[in-house]
């Protein structure tokens, strides 16, 4: 009885789903009517502003730098596969934009995220003149760039302001940007323009972590660290991509602050990426530009990749 | 199916945008004969020669279909004499209407309302005693109306005292306004103005401005384009109105009076039309569209069936000029036969080039080269543009490389190498100067022709310098410490000395093979020291110095930068010496600091042009013995021919002595020409052997382009060498900034 019971109850079910596949049938009929391929068209429409945006400004000019990355130069359009390359990787000024490209962001990144997320920590406990605080950190946000680097050049000039507070300890003077101590001034500038965002974030990171688990945790007798640790930083995980990702792109633009403060060529340990391939574009050398470009991104791609591992192994058990 | 759908969708989306990204290619044509080719109409030209002869036209004046010309011819004999000719511009016929009296000149001529003409003329009257010699002179002005029918005098007025303040008066411009009023401008500082029976109304002063051409409108008021603005003459104000609207009238324009608008303005590169009413100017064709030099042009007028025309002239070797009438009709462009464009991109025209591609457009049939002119405008965004163009679809054929860094467009395949073309039209290339091809050479590949040529050099006495043409900076510093002159060069500031020691031959200190820089060596350094020993520039005040042959003479200068395009200049610089000179060159580690100047532009084929053979078939004829002998020159020229033979035409002319038969029947030399520096003046004699022979060497000892050094290296060593100049840094720490900084750029560049 109760097997022939859940029988009937099976047949009922298949029925049902019959009932549905027919329905599913008639709506994919009813999906070529002219209605439907009307609005489809009417959609298309809509779609191709941006559609079309996305291919001009995005795939054709990446498709065009693929391509003169392949062949000898714009006018002989001469097919040489990856000489490009070659030449680019051994150019002495390109080792020497990538070495320093390198060790800039390999400072300046950890650097930007770690005393960020150190300054949403502290403005996060209790700590008189918090929202000053804040505002003086997002405050270089607000100051054009033309006047930060007016304000560099007058504290790291050789006749600027910090040689006058080395004279006053009866140092001698530095030549601040043109020197080996050059890329540290950059970093400064570098930390000094983004710390406030990446505060920002993490305090907005920091506010967004349940309480609930931290008050359990402190009733577990979790450490301040163990909760800073296990828990804080996983949930913060995806954040902290985030800043590490924004803050790497970031540290390629410092070219910008670099530019005007000492033009096209500045002395070897500025001379970034971005400087040779903003003056192989201004000399009209789109193949070796091209090249470093897609060296660059390729760079750029196995380290967001890597970044996207690392939070998904340290994130993973605490997204939904 | 649905797939297939979106990939056809894509695939046609990415059509679009090709197709739109293809139409960017190429930018709009800046002349106006492209426009006028999109816009389907061109003017042909019709050259016709004139119907009198005569050595000089002084004065023209055009009303309707006719011109009344003055004309003047000389004759051994009888001196000077002149004719008024009314001209009929339809029928190209001219009739003989007035004779001038002796000496006498027409300054400037009317067309009155009532058809008869007023002439304005000028004429000396001398009185000789027995031997011939002139004992009394006086000049006198005469204002006379003639009859337009038949030259017969109708009033004749003197109106030299209508000029108290001056005993010679040259009147350079005269019109007339509507209520028949005589305009008379100096082209100095004054405007007189006469009523129509030759009254005084009233003089203009026009202070320190310039008046570069005056008419009278077609709407019967007078207009004068000052300081490159036209503004009208306000006679009831005395003085010289507001500038009229935004019309732009360049500094070397010209107005002429239009039948149909109010003016026709002719510059150096077009012609054009300028409607007052709507304050309007609109260009009519440009002059080498039209197979004109627009440094021939004498008058433009319009015609009633709507052409315009033109009186052109061209001086000619055995002096005198030939005039021709060109009448110019607009025509539907599928009317003409069509030719083949090759576009000739240039910063700035040379009018050498200029004749030599209007010859060229006028006599090829299959070709035509139109001039594309980047510095016109703007240079600066002219270069920038050029450089752009150089690497796009939109590469002019022929380039003018003056201006460009050649090695870089080479190395970058822009660059035709022209020695497959030499030797295919069967050129050889031991007929010419190896060394001056050279400069345009790279890897043995030729980038680069230039027809004519200078030396840019630094000058010494032989006693101080020796013979040889080179030097290195070391052995330039050696000697200026050893006799440390008051002066070491007569424009001695320290961005001037920099220039020589460093700029002008940057090869010194930087490797291109190897990639080595070496600025922080020891000849930079001293280079540096070297330079810091001189003022500012903002320091000097060279109007203070006596001028350069006396300090030559005193030995109170060292060295002289100069050029040399001439054996007489080499004469006229011995004499300014006053010894021996020896062209020692800009400072380099290899002793070539002697420098190839193009004179009249160097020519490049881009590597892209569709008419290579056009474009080659002209930059043959700049090489060829025709051209390069009309290069030759009693006088000496603005620089030397690259054709061997040529070269030595020009020298052997150079040695040949003119003579003159004195009283006695001796044969006595007579100077060539008379050459002058500032103050400085010399007669130059037939050139020497020895004289020759040391021309010879100096163009020998050159191979190299001159001032091809990469303003960037320029601004990095301005950067750096400021705290060493204001004594803030060492010599040697800014040597190794420069050093480093310079290095990237070479690093970058390899």
């Amino acid at each position: 009885m109760h097997v022939s019971k859940s029988r009937e109850k099976r047949k009922a079910l298949q029925q049902e789903n019959d009932g549905a596949k027919k329905s599913v049938k008639k709506i994919e009929k009813t999906g070529s009517n002219p209605r439907t391929r009307r609005g489809k068209w009417i959609s298309a429409g809509y779609l191709f502003p941006s559609a079309a945006g996305v291919l001009l400004f995005f795939v054709l000019p990446f498709l065009i730098v693929i391509y003169y990355s392949v062949v000898d130069n714009p006018i002989s359009h001469q097919f040489v596969f990856l000489d490009n390359f070659v030449m680019v990787f051994q150019n002495a000024a390109f080792q020497q934009a990538a070495k320093n490209t390198l060790t800039f962001s390999a400072s300046a990144v950890p650097l930007a995220v770690v005393l960020s997320l150190l300054l949403a920590m502290m403005l996060e406990s209790k700590i008189p003149f918090k929202s000053q605080f804040r505002t003086f950190f997002l405050s270089p946000m607000m100051v054009p760039i033309a006047s930060v680097v007016l304000i560099w050049q007058v504290l790291f000039h050789y006749n600027g302001m910090m040689n006058e507070i080395l004279a006053f300890f009866h140092a001698d003077k530095v030549d601040w940007l043109n020197s080996p101590y050059a890329q540290v001034v950059i970093i400064i500038l570098f930390l000094w323009k983004n710390l406030g965002y990446n505060m920002i974030l993490f305090m907005s990171a920091l506010s967004s972590i349940p309480k609930d688990i931290i008050e359990v945790a402190v009733l577990e007798s979790a450490s301040s660290f163990q909760i800073f640790w296990r828990i804080k930083l996983r949930y913060m995980s995806s954040t902290i991509l985030f800043v590490t990702i924004m803050s790497l792109i970031n540290s390629f633009k410092v070219f910008r602050e670099i530019y005007l403060l000492k033009g096209e060529y500045p002395y070897d340990t500025m001379y970034m990426l971005q400087h040779f391939m903003n003056n192989t574009f201004s000399r009209l050398d789109y193949q070796k530009m091209s090249a470093a470009a897609i060296m660059m991104a390729i760079v750029m791609v196995v380290i967001i990749g890597i970044l996207f591992l690392t939070e998904n192994h340290f994130g993973k058990d605490v997204e939904g | 199916m649905k797939k297939n759908r979106k990939f056809t969708l894509a695939a046609v989306l990415a059509g679009i945008l090709f197709t739109a990204l293809a139409g960017c290619g190429k930018s709009g044509g800046n002349q106006a004969g492209e426009d006028g080719a999109k816009e389907g109409s061109v003017y042909v030209p019709e050259f016709m020669q004139l119907d009198l002869t005569c050595d000089y036209m002084d004065s023209f004046v055009a009303a309707g279909d006719v011109a009344y010309i003055s004309a003047s011819t000389w004759d051994e004999e009888a001196g000077y004499s002149g004719v008024v000719y009314k001209y009929d511009l339809m029928e190209n016929k001219a009739q003989q209407l007035f004779e001038l009296g002796e000496n006498e000149n027409i300054y400037g001529m009317i067309v009155n309302e009532d058809g008869t003409l007023t002439m304005v003329s000028g004429s000396d009257n001398y009185v000789f005693d027995e031997e011939g010699e002139v004992v009394e002179n006086s000049f006198k002005m005469s204002a006379f109306r003639i009859s337009a029918e038949d030259g017969t005098v109708i009033e004749e007025s003197d109106i030299t005292e209508r000029f108290p303040e001056s005993e010679y008066i040259y009147i350079q411009r005269m019109c007339g306004d509507a209520q028949g009023n005589i305009y008379l401008s100096d082209g100095n500082s004054m405007i007189c103005v006469l009523d129509k029976n030759y009254q005084k109304l009233c003089d203009i002063d026009i202070g320190d401005q310039w008046i570069n051409s005056m008419a009278a409108s077609k709407e019967g008021d007078v207009y004068a384009s000052v300081d490159g603005k036209l503004k009208k003459i306000d006679l009831a104000g005395k003085k010289i109105g507001e500038t009229v609207g935004n019309l732009e009238i360049g500094w070397g324009d010209t107005l002429y009076t239009g039948m149909n608008t109010s003016f026709l303005v002719s510059s150096n590169s077009q012609v054009s039309v300028l409607d007052l009413s709507a304050a309007t100017k609109e260009t009519l064709f440009n002059w080498i569209d039209v197979d004109i030099n627009a440094e021939n042009i004498q008058y433009v007028g319009e015609l009633s069936d709507g052409r315009i025309w033109a009186i052109t002239r061209e001086y000619k070797e055995e002096g005198g000029a030939a005039y021709e009438l060109v009448c110019f009709t607009k025509k539907d462009r599928s009317e003409v036969a069509a030719k083949d464009e090759i576009v000739f991109g240039t910063m700035w025209m040379d009018s050498d080039i200029r004749k030599q591609i209007i010859d060229f457009n006028k006599t090829n049939s299959q070709y035509r080269i139109v001039v594309r002119e980047y510095g016109a405008d703007d240079y600066e965004s002219g270069l920038i543009q050029l450089g752009a163009d150089l690497t796009t679809a939109n590469c002019p054929d022929l380039i003018n490389l003056s201006q460009v860094d050649f090695a870089q467009y080479a190395s970058k395949g822009v660059l035709e190498d022209l020695y497959p073309y030499m030797e295919k039209s069967g050129i050889k290339k031991e007929e010419y100067l190896e060394n001056i091809l050279k400069a345009y050479e790279v890897d043995g590949s030729l980038y680069g022709i230039m027809p004519l040529f200078y030396i840019n050099s630094i000058a010494a006495k032989t006693s101080l310098v020796g013979e040889e043409n080179g030097w290195t900076l070391t052995e330039m510093l050696d000697l200026v410490d050893e006799v440390n002159p008051p002066y070491v060069m007569m424009y001695d500031s320290r961005n001037t000395m920099l220039w020589y020691c460093v700029y002008q031959d940057i090869d010194e200190f930087i490797d291109w093979e190897s990639g080595e820089c070496f600025f922080n060596g020891e000849e930079f350094i001293r280079a540096l020291e070297f330079a810091a020993r001189f003022p500012d520039d903002a320091d000097v005040d060279y109007s203070e110095r006596e001028s350069i042959e006396t300090l030559l003479h005193e030995d109170k200068v060292l060295l002289m930068q100069t050029t040399l395009s001439s054996v007489q200049e080499y004469q006229m610089m011995r004499g300014m010496f006053g010894e021996e000179i020896t062209y020692v060159g800009f400072p380099n580690k290899e002793q070539k600091g002697n420098l190839v100047v193009s004179a009249s532009g160097s020519l490049g084929m881009s590597s892209k042009s569709k008419y290579k053979d056009g474009v080659w078939e002209f930059m043959k004829t700049l090489i060829e013995k025709e051209y390069q002998d009309s290069l030759v020159n009693e006088h000496g020229n603005w620089g030397f021919p690259i054709r061997k033979e040529s070269l030595e035409k020009q020298f052997e002319l150079d040695m040949t002595p003119n003579y003159y038969e004195d009283e006695d029947g001796n044969q006595i030399e007579n100077p060539k020409t008379t050459w002058g520096y500032n103050d400085f003046t010399i007669e130059i004699m037939a050139a020497t052997q020895e004289e020759v022979d040391a021309v010879k060497a100096l163009i020998a000892s050159a191979e190299k382009v001159s001032g091809n050094t990469d303003q960037q290296i320029i601004n990095i060593i301005t950067e750096e060498t400021e705290p060493f100049f204001k004594g803030q840094k060492s010599a040697a720490d800014v040597a190794n900034i420069i050093q480093n900084r310079v290095q990237i750029y070479v690093n970058e560049n390899r």
